[in-house]
């Protein structure tokens, strides 16, 4: 018998019906675009968002991927600058990884903001703390899934009526994040009767911080707050501890007690308190299981709180796909508005006004478990009291 | 007519560009390109026809960028005439900066020409109430610009179009300039200003109009900077903008007006595809610059200026 295309096309079909899924075309992969700090001042929190969202790709591959679909990921380096980070998501978002997520400078976000619906993009923040991504900078087609400064702001104020402190100094970054926490913190201050006696803001990158250091202890503040991260927040400390600042000084802070600056701190940080996003040791069925998955990939090691808030994006973004049975950004962005998901903090509602997601918030100090330094949970603030209201300046234009 | 012609060419030819190209990707990337290619214009005039070095050129291309930026968030006026101050008020900076500073020779002017735009990018990071220092600031566009819509300048297809025929404007604006008296004029003064002055001739007005007016072109790249990307940071007042702008300026050589813009070309493409390969792309970068000048002393236009003289077709 000779063989004809009618043959070979038969034969073909035979084959494609007796293998499920062969005949039916692949679901679009979900590609996601990370545009971090890898190097400059936020490298340490830009790599540990790179290894959080690592771990939840590959454990959602080799699970089978997400409903169906493999999920790829790509980083672009942007130094935690705004330009680099507008320039390296449009360079991801254009050659199709236009799932953002996760820059870690406010700036950075904010930058890319405005451009999403040129690029058909989404942006979901795991880092960015400034009110304005989720205030009057907000549009549609940006989401934030940590906590911004107002919330961190709802933990400070009824831990600061128990403090005795009266003056008070601030350190923070020159940046949207450090502007924001600073405004709050000193609105808070004044509103319970404190004085605010130095208020100053140290540009990205500062290496010597002795003048700063020089003019909190001119002042005669009793206590320091501090908004400072990444290479920036172990700097000010390791030379605030030298200059004995913070043994006179009581210092507390935001995202100055994160787990990897207290680990390369060790000793020098003990005593600082401070907000606290996330705790390895949180009580949820969802944590348990992350911790444990974690702990089986990474032996020996915890997962941080920049960590878990880049996993917390994936989670969420994975769940969107899921409703939203597409890949398409603006599909998965109206699949997140006023969804309730399930995370590693437990049930959290993506709040459609504003597009936060309201998660509980932490407060603690620095301690020693099994003779390291840790950040540790002493009060907790329920996600209501957290997020009290949608932020007014929202209009979601876009 | 055979240089209208030539950019009457050129210009058609750049702006079937997009057409030709399927990927936005490519065709961001060459607008940003092009953008660049009117920067590196006015810092490789400014060396051709001076014979003077400007280490900072992005002061003048991140002012024409902040003012169209500050003055629409702050719908302090229209924005035509938004876009007429942001090109304006760098040139005039300019010719009375000029006019002090060129009494200075050579690595004076150069140091001099970096502090002033240091200045300013110092108080793009201080000024936060104004510029919001080092988070950038967005431009609030209107609807429609100049009677165009404004997404048409927003995206890559049309933005491009736009800058390019611009860019071929500048060029043929300077090829027309070199050949009027006024050309010769400054290139005379730049090879003897002594002799220039011997012989009655007012020595420092030109050169700084010279310099005026590459300021000015330095500006007009920074507004459509600023229409295109609708954000700004201090980044595009830095000194490292202007070494950029310079090294692609070395790259396509000056004796050519429109060398610096092939060597931006060049730039931004080895940068971008250098980005991709590899974290340490300034390494390439910097290895490219060594190879250029000691191969190829004139740039990339000078080497394609000599083959067409020996194939006996004269260049501009």
């Amino acid at each position: 018998m000779k063989l004809n295309r009618r043959h070979l096309l038969a034969g073909a079909t035979l084959i494609a019906a007796s293998r499920p899924g062969l005949g039916r075309a692949a679901k679009d992969p979900i590609r996601i675009g990370v545009p971090t700090a890898l190097t400059g001042p936020y490298a340490d929190l830009g790599n540990q968002v790179k290894r959080a969202t690592d771990f939840a790709v590959d454990a959602a591959n080799e699970a089978g991927g997400i409903d169906g679909r493999q999920v790829e990921v790509r980083y672009l380096d942007t130094e935690g600058r705004a330009d680099l980070a507008r320039e390296q998501g449009e360079k991801l978002a254009l050659s199709g990884y236009n799932l953002l997520m996760s820059t870690i400078a406010s700036g950075e976000g904010l930058a890319i903001g405005p451009q999403l619906q040129r690029w058909n993009a989404i942006y979901i923040s795991t880092v960015n703390k400034a009110d304005d991504i989720t205030g009057k900078a907000c549009n549609r087609r940006m989401f934030r899934v940590n906590h911004p400064d107002s919330s961190d702001v709802a933990v400070v104020q009824p831990w600061l009526k128990q403090q005795k402190q009266r003056k008070w100094a601030i350190q923070a970054g020159d940046t949207a994040w450090g502007h924001n926490s600073g405004m709050s913190f000193s609105n808070a201050a004044q509103a319970d009767g404190r004085i605010v006696e130095v208020e100053q803001y140290s540009p990205f990158g500062t290496n010597d911080y002795a003048p700063y250091i020089q003019k909190i202890v001119d002042s005669g503040a009793e206590g320091l707050w501090v908004a400072l991260a990444g290479r920036d927040a172990i700097t000010f400390a390791q030379q605030a501890r030298q200059f004995g600042l913070l043994d006179n000084v009581f210092t507390a802070g935001v995202s100055f007690i994160a787990d990897n600056q207290v680990k390369t701190l060790g000793d020098a940080a003990k005593g600082i308190v401070g907000i606290i996003n996330y705790s390895s040791t949180l009580d949820t069925p969802g944590n348990k299981a992350f911790v444990a998955a974690w702990q089986k990939k990474y032996p020996g090691t915890t997962p941080t709180n920049f960590e878990a808030e880049g996993y917390l994006g994936t989670e969420v973004l994975f769940q969107a796909v899921k409703k939203a049975g597409s890949v398409v950004p603006a599909d998965v962005g109206r699949a997140m508005e006023g969804t309730t998901f399930a995370t590693i903090f437990g049930d959290a509602l993506l709040r459609k006004e504003d597009h936060q997601l309201m998660t509980p918030n932490f407060f603690g100090y620095v301690g020693i478990v099994d003779g390291v330094a840790k950040p540790i949970i002493n009060m907790t603030v329920a996600a209501d009291v957290a997020f009290p209201q949608p932020n007014g300046n929202c209009k979601l234009t876009g | 007519m055979i240089r209208i012609a030539v950019f009457l060419f050129a210009g058609v030819a750049g702006a079937l560009l997009p057409a030709l190209l399927g990927s936005p990707l490519l065709l961001t990337l060459l607008t940003q390109a092009v953008i660049n290619a009117i920067l590196a214009t006015g810092v490789g005039f400014l060396v051709r026809q001076n014979g003077l070095v400007s280490f900072g050129h992005a002061g003048f291309f991140g002012l024409g960028a902040y003012i169209v930026a500050v003055s629409t968030t702050n719908e302090w006026m229209p924005i035509g005439a938004a876009l007429l101050v942001a090109i304006l008020a760098p040139t005039l900076l300019a010719l009375l900066l000029g006019a002090a500073m060129l009494r200075l020779a050579g690595v004076a002017f150069s140091m001099l020409t970096l502090a002033v735009a240091q200045a300013f990018y110092e108080l793009a990071m201080r000024w936060r109430s104004l510029a919001n220092g080092d988070d950038g600031i967005a431009a609030q566009l209107p609807g429609r610009i100049l009677g165009l819509d404004s997404s048409l300048f927003q995206q890559a297809g049309s933005m491009f179009v736009i800058c390019w025929i611009v860019l071929m404007l500048v060029l043929f604006g300077l090829s027309v300039l070199i050949a009027i008296p006024f050309g010769t004029l400054t290139l005379a003064i730049r090879e003897n200003e002594e002799r220039a002055r011997f012989i009655g001739y007012h020595t420092i007005l030109p050169r700084a109009a010279i310099y005026a007016l590459s300021a000015a072109i330095a500006a007009l790249a920074g507004v459509l900077f600023a229409l295109y990307n609708g954000f700004v940071t201090p980044n595009v007042l830095y000194w490292g903008l202007s070494g950029e702008a310079l090294v692609m300026a070395v790259v396509g050589g000056t004796r050519a007006v429109w060398g610096p813009a092939l060597g931006a070309l060049l730039f931004f493409l080895l940068k971008n595809a250098a980005g991709d390969l590899t974290e340490h792309w300034p390494a390439i970068i910097g290895g490219t610059l060594i190879l250029v000048t000691v191969l190829l002393p004139r740039g990339a236009s000078g080497t394609i200026a000599l083959l067409m003289q020996r194939m006996g077709v004269r260049t501009a």
